[in-house]
Parts: C-alpha cells; structure tokens; sequence
C-alpha cells in the first residue's frame, strides 16, 4: 500500500517561458499603459492565468492590480466588448 | 507627504474654454492645499472601454502630486461633486515619480476618430 511516488513524466512546453518582467528589467508595470498589459487579457478581457502567461508570482500579482486600475479608470474592460444586438 | 497620481475622466462636452477653467480650478484646489503638482498630463479624448454615466467617451486628465492625506480627500471631494468630472482614482506611488516614464504612449493609441463611433450606432 505504498504511494509511492510515480515517477511524473516532466511534461515540457515548447512556448513556456519564464517571467518576461524577471527577464528584462526594463519592462514596467503600469496601469497606464494598456498595450503591455493587453498581452496579459483574454478575448473575453479575464485576466490570463499564470499556468498560461508564464508569469512568476510577483509581478502576475502587480499584472493583476495593474489591470484591474486600468478597469476602473475605464481604459480597459471588465468583459468583452458589448454585444452589437 | 506621500506621491500621489490621480487620473480623472473629464465630460467630453466640457471643451474649449470650459475644458481649461475646469483644469485651472483642479490646480487651484492642489495649491490651495499646498500640494505640489509635480505633473499634469492631457491625454485627450479617448473612447472609453465601457460607458460611464451613459458617456462613451471621455476626456483624460492625469495629474502627479505630493501631498498629505487630507489633501486627497479634499481633492477626490471637490471631484464628486462636480458634474464635469465623471470618474476620478487616486493612486499611491511607491517611491519619487519617475517623470521619464513614457505615460503618453495610451493617448496616441486609440484617440477619438469619427469613424470609430459609427459601430455600435445602430
């Protein structure tokens, strides 16, 4: 009765790549500026995971306040844009 | 004293000499609050990602201070009441403004050109 554990075959992406903020210290974080941030949004305007973005914690976490500011000052969209109907 | 950036979203009919005054009378109320205005950005008219107050579009004012709490909640109170003003954040910045950030790249971006209303019109 032993779990032992299974020898969890390493998946690897090819498009996995580390924090592109960690990597290139130039990159800032700004409410402000929407097209970096337009990298890290759905169509639908959700907040891309980190599992998918590739983000480290640190700056999903400022990713996310960064983007939620920029909801609230209406420079972007809490969902997609509105239906035409 | 604490850096402070707040961004407020300007009734897009208030133009012209309206527009001005309007922007004179928010730089009074820092001064009068001996708040020093590090910076004040135009960024135009932009469409707005959802309508506020039934507005589609809006006009964006940021502005960088140093200042004490209370000049905040002075500044954030003369806003809601007035009616020109249709949303407003405040923002604490951690550490000296960096006036060389490019903060002006979003103005140029999706500025208001008339064809870009005619969409959803119907």
């Amino acid at each position: 009765m032993s779990f032992a554990k299974k020898g969890a075959p390493r998946r690897r992406f090819g498009r996995r790549k580390g924090c592109r903020f960690c990597a290139d210290s130039s990159l800032k974080i700004d409410y402000k500026e929407v097209r970096t941030l337009r990298y890290f949004i759905s169509e639908r305007g959700k907040i891309v995971p980190r599992r998918i973005s590739g983000n480290c914690a640190i700056h999903q976490r400022k990713v996310t306040e960064a983007i939620k500011r920029a909801r609230n000052i209406a420079l972007l969209s809490f969902t997609s844009n509105r239906t035409v109907e | 004293m604490r850096t402070y950036e707040t961004i407020f979203i300007v009734d897009p009919r208030v133009a012209g000499d309206d527009y001005s005054t309007l922007l004179e009378k928010y730089k009074g109320v820092l001064a009068a609050e001996s708040a020093e205005l590090l910076k004040c950005a135009e960024w135009g008219t932009k469409r707005l990602a959802y309508p506020v107050k039934k507005h589609e579009q809006g006009t964006y004012v940021l502005m960088n201070y140093k200042a004490g709490n209370a000049v905040v909640k002075e500044f954030e109170r003369r806003m809601r009441i007035d009616d020109a003003v249709i949303k407003f954040q405040t923002v604490v910045l951690d550490g000296e403004l960096d006036l060389s950030a490019p903060t002006a790249v979003v103005a140029d971006e999706d500025a208001i050109t008339d064809d870009d209303d005619e969409e959803d019109a119907e």
